[in-house]
């Protein structure tokens, strides 16, 4: 029997991209052949359909499963692309207080048997929703953005996630803009390191085409063009166990060797 | 709730030959003035008429009819509990997820319908079928 793992993607502070990374490292993982189900648990405020652009195929939710008016497997939506990704969406109508931690727990429990990574879309803040998201994950990835006030909360959530036992969360630094930080106008990946000292699984560059990617309803980890797809495929090799090395994050990489190859540098 | 005093919905025309009173509506109907947004969901036994929109991630279920006048984009739920012969009626009809009895449709990925005017959703001959709102006898079944 297939043994998944279950991932809670959280961060504490909203709009650091918790739901884009869900949504890229759900995709990635299924495009080198995994088994891969998401749950939004942001119930109330979900976001993760309309991101991959499967919204208008919900009929069942989250709630409609934790509260036994349907099998989950019924509630599972099928991606459009990749065969092997399903989604479990979020109630939209109803309030954080309609699951409970150990629904989701007995949840993930019976979808990890199916699938081989079970990833866990997780609400901003610290309150329930949060407490419902970890519930059921065994392991868990924290995204920050280089900000203090991200790093603040990442930090507090490193700590409420180590005392529900799970222990050793990876980082992942989204939306990081190398001029900034050469500038000492942006906190540095060893300025964050600095202060929260857990693993770092990847650095996200700063990209317009996430934005395009995501009002499109596609992943940009689909996207070999973009610098944040490279980045998010890099995540997902580690995620699986490879060594990948990490990129090159110095911004217009191509166009500096370009120089250097005409003598201009 | 059915109002008595229309007389148990009978309504007398006495232009029509004077003859049996005729019956309408046989359902209650529930009038919302307001903009349906993203979470908020109506769900009604009987008909409802909805003056405002409806945007995505609103829900309005009700076993009868569904009227909006104003934008539709959320998801609508006609006939709930197995009517098919409930209808949604809107001024501009864009649904995410279009339901009518146990009849589940949605539009076709990456086509974007700008059809301008009303448009009446029923079932016909066992589909949901899509078209202009037609005033007159047309529109009765």
């Amino acid at each position: 029997m297939l043994m998944g793992e279950v991932i809670v993607v959280t961060s504490g502070k909203g709009g650091v991209g918790k739901t884009t990374t869900t949504a890229n490292l759900g995709a990635g993982l299924a495009s080198l052949g995994s088994r891969v189900c998401l749950i939004d648990a942001d119930i109330g405020l979900r976001n993760l359909d309309v991101v991959m652009g499967l919204e208008n195929r919900i009929v069942y939710d989250l709630v409609d499963v934790t509260s036994g008016n349907c099998p989950f497997r019924k509630a599972l939506i099928k991606d459009k692309r990749f065969e092997n990704l399903y989604l479990l969406p979020a109630a939209q109508t109803k309030d954080k207080t309609a699951v409970s931690p150990d629904q989701m727990r007995a949840l993930c429990q019976e979808i990890k048997n199916e699938y081989d990574y079970v990833i866990v879309d997780c609400p901003a803040g610290i309150e329930q929703g949060f407490r419902n998201a970890i519930a059921g994950a065994n392991q868990a990835v924290v995204v920050t953005t280089p900000e203090v006030s991200a790093v603040r909360d990442a930090d507090r959530i490193i700590g409420l996630l180590e005392k529900e036992d799970l222990r050793e969360p990876k980082l992942i630094v989204n939306r990081y803009r190398y001029h900034m930080v050469r500038h000492g106008d942006m906190m540095s990946i060893d300025d964050i390191i600095e202060i929260l000292a857990i693993d770092l699984l990847g650095v996200v560059p700063e990209d317009e085409m996430v934005v395009v990617s995501t009002n499109r309803g596609e992943m940009v980890v689909t996207n070999n063009q973009s610098r944040s797809g490279q980045a998010y495929r890099n995540i997902v090799r580690r995620i699986k166990g490879e060594n990948v090395p990490m990129m090159d994050l110095e911004e217009g990489g191509f166009m500096r060797k370009l120089r250097r190859m005409i003598g201009l540098k | 709730m059915t109002p008595d005093w229309t007389g148990g919905n009978l309504v007398h025309f006495p232009g029509k030959g004077g003859g049996e009173p005729e019956e309408i509506g046989d359902e209650n109907t529930i009038l919302i003035q307001r903009t349906l947004r993203s979470g908020q969901s109506i769900s009604f036994d009987g008909n409802v008429v909805i003056i405002g929109d409806v945007n995505p991630g609103a829900e309005v279920v009700a076993t009868g009819n569904v009227v909006v006048m104003g934008y539709l984009r959320g998801v609508v739920h006609a006939g709930a509990g197995g009517n098919e012969n409930a209808a949604v009626y809107a001024y501009c009809l864009q649904p995410t997820q279009l339901r009518i009895a146990n009849h589940i449709t949605r539009a076709p990925d990456g086509e974007q319908s700008y059809q301008v005017g009303p448009e009446v959703a029923r079932i016909k001959n066992g589909a949901v079928i899509i078209e202009a709102f037609q005033n007159g006898p047309e529109r009765q079944r």
